[in-house]
C-alpha cells in the first residue's frame, strides 16, 4: 500500500505535467496552401441520413439524424428516435445563424444546445467559411483553423494534401472535439465519429440510404 | 343616443352570434372532416366492450410492418420496414430491417433494445417512461387501450375501420404527442395503423400487413 502510494506520488507531478501539454504544441505555422485548401475544405454534405450511436457519461442512446440542405442554402439537422419521435431540429445559416425550431424539453439546456451546436457547426464546415483561415504544419499533416472566441476549428489533412483526415476543435492549449471521417469522404461522409476530449460523450453516424424516392 | 346604444349592441350581438356559430360549425367541419369516411361512434361502451372481447381472442400476432415518418416542415419522408410478433399477455418483438437495422424485445419487466452498435438490456421498472411505454404497447394490441388512464379517446368508424383518436393526458406524453390515432379492422379487430401526430406537426404513420392472427410463437423470439 505505501509503495503504491509513494510511486503514485511520484508519478503525479508528471501526470499533471503531462495534461498541462498542449494539444497543439508541434504545430508550426505554414503558408496557406490554397489549392489544398479548395480542394479538401469541408464546405457542405449533400442530405443524407445517419444511424446515430451516441454514448454519454455510460449511458447509451440511438436514433437518426437527418442533414437536410434547404432551398435558401441553410441546413437543417434533425435528430429522431428510430420509432420516429423527433427529439430536436436545429437551423444552420452560415456564416453565423443558428436556430433552435424545436427540441424535447429533457434535451432543453443552453449547455447541451450549445456542445451539439458547436458539434454540428463543425461536421458541416460552417467555421471554414468565416475568414482568417491560418496554416500549420506537423511532420505528418496539415493543419488549417479559423479562430473565433479563444477556440480553433481545423480541418487536418495528410502531408501530402491527399486525403482529409479529421476534424477538430480546441484552444491553444487543449484539443475538445475531433471529427474522424470514414469511408468516403466529404460531401457525402460514410462514418462521421465525434469524440469529445474534455468529458465522456461520443456521436457516432453511420449513413444509411433511404430506401423510397420521395426527398 | 339611446338608439345608438340599442344599434350598437344589436350590431355587436349579431356580430358575436355569427362569429360564435362560424366557429361552432367550423369546428363540426374541422371534426369530419379530419377523417374522411368516418362517422362518430356514440356508444362507446358497447365498443369497449366488444373490442376487449374479440381482442381478448387473439393470442399472438405475428405480422410486416411499415413505418413512414414524414418531416413536415422540411417536406421529407423516410420509410422502414420490418416484423412485428406479439404474444399474449405480455411479450413484444419490433424489428427494423431496411434501411437500418434497429430492435425492441419486451418480455414483461425486461427490456432489450439493439441498434447498430451496441445493445442495452433495461429492467422497466426502473423507469416510469418505459413503463409507460411497454404499457401503450402493449394495451394498443390487446384493446385495452380505452381503458388506460394515460389518454381520452374518441372512437370513429367505417363500414370496414373503427378509428380511435387517442388524446395524451399527462404532460410527459402530450409533449411528444399531439394525437396518437389507431385504426382497427372491423374484421377481427385487430390493429391496422398506429398514427402518432407530433406538435410541431411531423407524422409517424405504422402500417401492419400480412397478418398472421394465433400462430405459435416461440419463446426464443422474445428472448432479450
Amino acid at each position: 500500500m505505501n509503495r503504491f502510494l509513494i510511486r503514485y506520488l511520484l508519478l503525479s507531478p508528471c501526470v499533471l505535467l503531462l495534461s498541462c501539454t498542449s494539444a497543439y504544441r508541434s504545430l508550426r505555422p505554414a503558408s496557406v496552401d490554397t489549392a489544398c485548401v479548395s480542394k479538401m475544405t469541408p464546405r457542405s454534405i449533400t442530405t443524407s441520413w445517419y444511424q446515430a450511436s451516441i454514448d454519454i457519461a455510460n449511458k447509451h442512446l440511438s436514433g437518426l439524424v437527418l442533414i437536410k440542405n434547404m432551398p435558401d442554402s441553410s441546413q437543417r439537422v434533425v435528430f429522431t428516435s428510430e420509432a420516429g419521435v423527433t427529439f430536436f431540429d436545429f437551423g444552420f445559416k452560415r456564416p453565423e445563424k443558428f436556430n433552435v425550431h424545436s427540441i424535447i424539453k429533457k434535451l432543453d439546456r443552453k449547455a447541451v444546445i450549445k456542445t451539439l451546436q458547436k458539434d454540428f457547426e463543425l461536421l458541416l464546415g460552417v467555421p471554414f467559411s468565416r475568414y482568417g483561415l491560418q496554416s500549420w504544419r506537423t511532420q505528418e499533416e496539415n493543419f488549417f483553423g479559423v479562430t473565433q472566441k479563444k477556440e480553433t476549428a481545423y480541418f487536418i489533412t495528410d502531408k501530402d494534401c491527399g486525403s482529409l483526415r479529421r476534424l477538430e476543435r480546441g484552444t491553444k492549449r487543449k484539443r475538445k472535439v475531433s471529427i474522424q471521417i470514414m469511408g468516403r469522404g466529404y460531401p457525402l461522409p460514410d462514418t462521421l465519429n465525434i469524440t469529445h476530449h474534455t468529458f465522456p460523450f461520443q456521436i457516432r453516424l453511420t449513413r444509411f440510404q433511404k430506401n423510397d424516392s420521395s426527398q | 343616443m339611446l338608439n345608438c346604444f340599442i344599434l350598437k349592441n344589436h350590431f355587436s350581438f349579431s356580430r358575436t352570434f355569427v362569429m360564435t356559430a362560424s366557429f361552432i360549425g367550423f369546428i363540426s367541419f374541422s371534426t369530419y372532416a379530419q377523417y374522411p369516411g368516418y362517422t362518430s361512434v356514440n356508444d362507446i361502451g358497447v365498443f369497449k366492450k366488444q373490442f376487449a372481447a374479440e381482442s381478448g381472442k387473439v393470442m399472438s400476432i405475428t405480422c410486416d410492418f411499415s413505418q413512414e415518418k414524414t418531416l413536415t416542415a422540411l417536406a421529407e419522408k423516410i420509410t422502414s420496414v420490418g416484423k412485428f410478433w406479439f404474444r399474449r399477455s405480455n411479450k413484444l418483438r419490433l424489428e427494423y430491417t431496411k434501411p437500418f437495422i434497429y430492435l425492441i424485445i419486451m418480455n414483461g419487466d425486461k427490456m432489450l433494445v439493439r441498434d447498430n452498435q451496441k445493445e442495452n438490456r433495461i429492467n422497466v421498472k426502473s423507469s416510469k417512461l418505459f413503463q409507460q411505454v411497454n404499457r401503450i404497447m402493449i394495451d394498443c394490441v390487446q384493446g385495452n387501450i380505452l381503458d388506460s388512464k394515460d389518454f381520452t379517446t374518441r372512437v370513429f368508424e367505417s363500414g370496414t375501420t373503427f378509428l380511435l383518436e387517442m388524446t395524451p393526458v399527462s404532460k410527459t406524453l402530450h409533449e411528444f404527442f399531439q394525437t396518437i390515432v389507431l385504426t382497427v379492422d372491423r374484421k377481427d379487430y385487430s390493429a391496422k395503423s398506429i398514427a402518432m401526430n407530433e406538435p410541431m406537426g411531423d407524422i409517424t404513420l405504422i402500417k401492419f400487413e400480412h397478418k398472421k392472427l394465433n400462430e405459435p410463437i416461440p419463446d426464443t423470439v422474445f428472448t432479450p
